[in-house]
C-alpha cells in the first residue's frame, strides 16, 4: 500500500495555479527527494504532505484513506521540519519533548540525550542550553532531533541544509538514513543540492511550474 | 512649603510607626487588586488569543472596540458596575454593592481591554513558523492554545502589569461602588482623596509614596519584561 497518494490535486493562491498534479505516489520506508526550481511549488506540496493545508481539489490519501487536517491522530503520523526552523522558547531539552508531552508519552528520560547524539549534539553541553543559546545549525539539529523524538512514519525536511555548513550538512543525511533505516520512518526531502539529495534518496522526483516533470531512482 | 515639608515627615511616622488607618488601605488595595488582575488575566488571555489567533467575520470590529475600551474612564465604569451591583440592578440580589468583590467586577472590566489587546497584538505578530511547529509537532487546539500563550509569555506578563498599573492607582470604580468605607473598601486612591480634602495632607502623603513605589515596581517590571520579550 502507497504512503501517499495525489490525484488530480490542483492548489491556487491568489488566482495563480501553484500546483497541479495528476498522479503522485509516494512508497513507505523509502527516502523521496524533491528538486526543483524557486517557485515550482515544492514547499506548498511539503505543506500539504505535513496536514498543514489541504487540497483545494483532488484527492491526497495517506495509508490507503482519505485525509483531514482538522485530524490530529493523522497529523501526529507526520512531522515536517522546515528551512528556518521555529525554536519554542525554552530549553533544547524541553524543545525535543515537547511532542512526546503532548501525545503523553510515558518514560521520556534519555529520549532527549539520544536523538541529540543522533544529530550530532553533546547531550552534556546542549540539553540545559536556551533556544537564543544556539547557532543556526546547532538550532537546525536541535530542530531535527525534536522531529526524531516522536518517531514519526513520515518525516518531511524542507531545505534542511540550506544554509548549513558541510558538517551539519553530513549529519543530517546520516540522521535521515538512520531514521530509515533504525525506526521504518519515511522520509521526503526538498533540497536545491541535487548531488546531496541524489546521495540521501531512494528516488527524486523533479517538480517543475508546479508539475511533476520527471521521476527517477536513485543509483 | 512648609506643610509639605511636615507632611513629607509625619507620612514616614505613619508608614513605619504602622498607622493602621494608612496600613489597611494599603492592605485593601493590595487585596482588590490581586483579586482583580488574576480574574483579567484568567479571562482576557484566551479571550486575547482568539481574537489575535482566529479569523472570524467581525474581528475588525471586535479590535476596535476592544482599543476604544482602553480609554473607558473610570468613572463611567464605576457608574455601568454600580447600576448592575445596586439594590435594584440585575446583579442587586448578589450585595454586591460597597463590597470588595464589587471592586473588582469594575476593575476587571478596566483591566481587560489591556488584556486582551495586547495579548491579541502578541499573538498575532508572533513568529509565522510557531503555528506551523506548533502543529507538526502534533499539538491539538487547546495544546496549541496553551502553547502559544506560553511562547508569548513575556508579553502576557506585560500585558498584566500594564493592567495591574491601571487597576491599583484607578479611583472612579473604587470610589462610586465601594464607597469608600473605612477598614472595609478604603482603597490607598480613595483615602488619598478623602484625606486631602479634608486637609489632612500627611496621610495622603503616606498613601502617596506606596503608590509610587507600587508604580515603580511596575515600571520596572514592564521595563523588564519588554527586554526579555525582545529576546
Amino acid at each position: 500500500m502507497a504512503l501517499y497518494e495525489l490525484t488530480d490535486i490542483t492548489q491556487v493562491y491568489g488566482g495563480r495555479t501553484v500546483l497541479t498534479i495528476d498522479s503522485l505516489s509516494l512508497e513507505a520506508g523509502t527516502i523521496t527527494g524533491i528538486f526543483g526550481p524557486n517557485g515550482s511549488g515544492k514547499s506548498t506540496l511539503m505543506r500539504m504532505l505535513a496536514f498543514l493545508e489541504a487540497p483545494q481539489s483532488g484527492q491526497l490519501r495517506f495509508q490507503g484513506s482519505n485525509t483531514d487536517i482538522a485530524d490530529t491522530t493523522l497529523r501526529r503520523e507526520v512531522t515536517l521540519l522546515t528551512q528556518q526552523p521555529y525554536l519554542l522558547k525554552r530549553t533544547v531539552q524541553e524543545n525535543i519533548e515537547y511532542g512526546l508531552r503532548i501525545r503523553g508519552t510515558e518514560n521520556i528520560s534519555g529520549i532527549a540525550e539520544s536523538v541529540l547524539e543522533e544529530v550530532g549534539l553533546a547531550p552534556g553541553s546542549f540539553l540545559s542550553r536556551q533556544w537564543f543559546e544556539l547557532s543556526g545549525g546547532e538550532a537546525q539539529r536541535v530542530a531535527l532531533a525534536a522531529r526524531l523524538a516522536v518517531r514519526p512514519s513520515v518525516l518531511l525536511m524542507d531545505e534542511p541544509t540550506s544554509s548549513l555548513d558541510e558538517e551539519s550538512t553530513e549529519r543530517i543525511r546520516n540522521a535521515a538514513i538512520h531514521a530509515k533505516t533504525e525506526y521504518h520512518t519515511s522520509l521526503v526531502i526538498v533540497s536545491h543540492d541535487r548531488e546531496w539529495l541524489t546521495s540521501v534518496s531512494d528516488r527524486t522526483v523533479l517538480i517543475r511550474n508546479g508539475r511533476i516533470e520527471s521521476e527517477h531512482a536513485s543509483q | 512649603m512648609g506643610f509639605i515639608y511636615e507632611g513629607l515627615i509625619k507620612a514616614f511616622q505613619l508608614l513605619f510607626d504602622g498607622n493602621p488607618e494608612t496600613w489597611s488601605a494599603v492592605y485593601i488595595t493590595l487585596c482588590v487588586s490581586t483579586l482583580s488582575i488574576f480574574f483579567t488575566i484568567l479571562i482576557g488571555a484566551p479571550l486575547g488569543f482568539i481574537l489575535g489567533y482566529c479569523r472570524f467575520k467581525g474581528r475588525d470590529t471586535l479590535r476596535m472596540i476592544t482599543d476604544t475600551l482602553l480609554s473607558f474612564p473610570t468613572v463611567v465604569i464605576g457608574l455601568l458596575v454600580y447600576s448592575l451591583v445596586s439594590r435594584q440592578g440585575p446583579l442587586g440580589e448578589f450585595g454586591l454593592l460597597f463590597t470588595l468583590p464589587g471592586i473588582a467586577i469594575g476593575q476587571v472590566m478596566l483591566g481587560m481591554p489591556i488584556v486582551v489587546a495586547m495579548v491579541a497584538n502578541a499573538v498575532e505578530n508572533a513568529d509565522s513558523g510557531m503555528k506551523e511547529t506548533l502543529l507538526t509537532l502534533g499539538a491539538d487546539k487547546f495544546q496549541l492554545l496553551r502553547a502559544t500563550l506560553w511562547e508569548v509569555r513575556y508579553h502576557l506578563m506585560l500585558a498584566g502589569v500594564a493592567a495591574y498599573g491601571r487597576i491599583v492607582s484607578e479611583i472612579g470604580i473604587s470610589m462610586m461602588v465601594g464607597g469608600n468605607i473605612k477598614w472595609h473598601t478604603r482603597t490607598i486612591t480613595t483615602a488619598i482623596a478623602l484625606e486631602t480634602g479634608k486637609g489632612e495632607f500627611a496621610m495622603g502623603i503616606a498613601l502617596g509614596v506606596v503608590l509610587l513605589i507600587i508604580a515603580f515596581g511596575v515600571n520596572f517590571s514592564v521595563a523588564k519584561l519588554k527586554r526579555r520579550a525582545g529576546q
